[in-house]
């Protein structure tokens, strides 16, 4: 069978997987177990059909992007195959900068042509100079791309972003599958996500909403504080419009606001984890989506886990070090 | 005519796909030993129950043997009580699912054979 791996197109031998076919070319590609485990060669079809042994142990998101496991892929036809997250740059310009709260600013950038995207992936924005940093898209396809950007002390892009409308930029991806699947609208859902977190769960829910999911959407906003909790009126004006949308948060620091604010009755104080036991949701059908730093994800999709749902079905996006997002 | 093996008595891969769920669920809520688990991404620690199990029933594990498991686990320096504690749950999960006792004490003889080498020894 042939192979087609950056530029080169070679034949792969009898028995032999893609990757000990690439390395035999003198290419190369991140492998460690080498046996289908740690998903580390991760790569995908540009072209050609992908063996469905070779998916073995990924999630719907990834299997519907054509991408699998080199280590143990022997194809049955001839295979176009691509670095995983390998994209060109696409260029753009902001196109407007709001202030959500004191932390976080909404960015919209004009779309890209050809700029294809699933709202809850992730892009690398890059600036002229090569500062790099990984935002979440909130946005639905065909719209400006919005993200949602922490203001962070010191923080090289979001404080350049606070005054950048109309300046240039590019965009490279879109990489992440926590991303909505239009194949399961009976299917529960339930999101949570601290502090920006929110934007790419938004994003799937959007893109839920769009697609009329007709179960039940459960959207969990959670952040250290009651003014954290930045994007709130918007979020309970689209459950207004969407009433499959059930809407809760959690704050850490303070009573919750309470009858000064309509609305408020829906945010608690406690610790996000707590917001899985508190939401009535048949874990074991149920698909999840978290997002936030990585020891919360971590800890949710532990809680999940335990409470019955599969793993295959729980999507994790968290923020690692800025520019290295992977 | 060879016998059947445990790890086809017992179901093949359908049960271990079964079992693994069951089994790491267990595993992770357990305080003794929940924290060998904390550092290692959760799917790819599902896969390594998953080849745990396998090795148990007598399957096509990965595990070449006695000095994989040593390896493996060096670096977790484990005592016997979170060895045991794992066999009580490898009980557990097959009692869960009804598998016939005398099954459930062969794979936990062939968990038992690895014991000196998953505890370092």
């Amino acid at each position: 069978m042939a192979i087609c791996f950056e530029g080169n197109r070679f034949e792969l031998l009898a028995g032999e997987t893609v990757l000990e076919g690439i390395e035999r070319n003198g290419g190369s590609l991140p492998a460690f177990c080498r046996r289908g485990v740690c998903q580390a060669c991760m790569v995908k079809a540009a072209r050609g059909d992908v063996p469905a042994a070779a998916q073995r142990g990924l999630k719907d998101g990834l299997r519907l992007q054509s991408l699998f496991l080199a280590c143990i892929c022997q194809p049955t036809g001839e295979l176009e195959v691509e670095r995983h997250g390998d994209a060109r740059p696409f260029p753009t310009r902001v196109e407007r900068v709001e202030r959500l709260s004191e932390q976080v600013l909404r960015v919209l950038l004009a779309a890209p042509e050809g700029f294809g995207y699933r709202a809850g992936q992730f892009v690398q924005l890059e600036r002229s100079d090569g500062l790099t940093r990984a935002y979440s898209i909130a946005s639905l396809p065909g719209a400006a791309i919005e993200l949602h950007v922490a203001l962070l002390p010191g923080g090289a892009m979001s404080r350049w972003l606070l005054t950048a409308t109309g300046q240039p930029l590019s965009v490279r991806g879109p990489f992440g599958e926590s991303f909505y699947l239009p194949e399961e609208p009976e299917r529960s859902l339930f999101l949570a996500g601290a502090g920006t977190g929110l934007a790419p769960l938004l994003g799937v829910v959007r893109a839920a909403i769009a697609a009329g999911h007709r179960a039940p959407i459960h959207l969990h906003h959670g952040s250290r504080r009651r003014d954290g909790l930045y994007l709130w009126s918007e979020l309970e004006a689209l459950a207004r419009d969407a009433p499959q949308l059930r809407l809760s948060g959690s704050v850490l620091d303070e009573p919750a606001v309470g009858a000064s604010h309509p609305g408020d009755e829906r945010i608690a104080v406690r610790r996000l984890d707590d917001a899985l036991i508190d939401t009535d949701v048949p874990w074991t059908e149920a698909r999840v989506y978290l997002c936030g730093d990585h020891d919360l994800v971590r800890r949710l999709q532990k809680k999940a886990y335990l409470m019955g749902v599969s793993l295959a079905r729980i999507h994790s996006d968290a923020f690692v070090a800025p520019g290295s997002r992977a | 005519m060879t016998e059947k093996s445990l790890y086809e008595r017992i179901g093949g891969e359908a049960a271990v796909d079964a079992a693994v769920d069951v089994f790491y669920r267990r595993v992770l809520g357990d305080e003794r030993i929940a924290h060998h688990f904390d550092d290692v991404e959760m799917s790819i620690q599902r896969e390594k129950q998953k080849a745990f199990l396998t090795f148990a029933f007598g399957g096509p594990s990965g595990y070449a043997g006695g000095k994989d498991m040593r390896r493996a686990h060096a670096r977790l320096k484990l005592t016997e009580r979170d060895f045991d504690a794992v066999m009580e749950h490898l009980g557990a999960t097959l009692q869960a699912l009804a598998v016939p006792a005398p099954l459930i004490a062969e794979a936990a003889g062939v968990a038992l054979s690895v014991k000196d080498d998953v505890l370092n020894r």
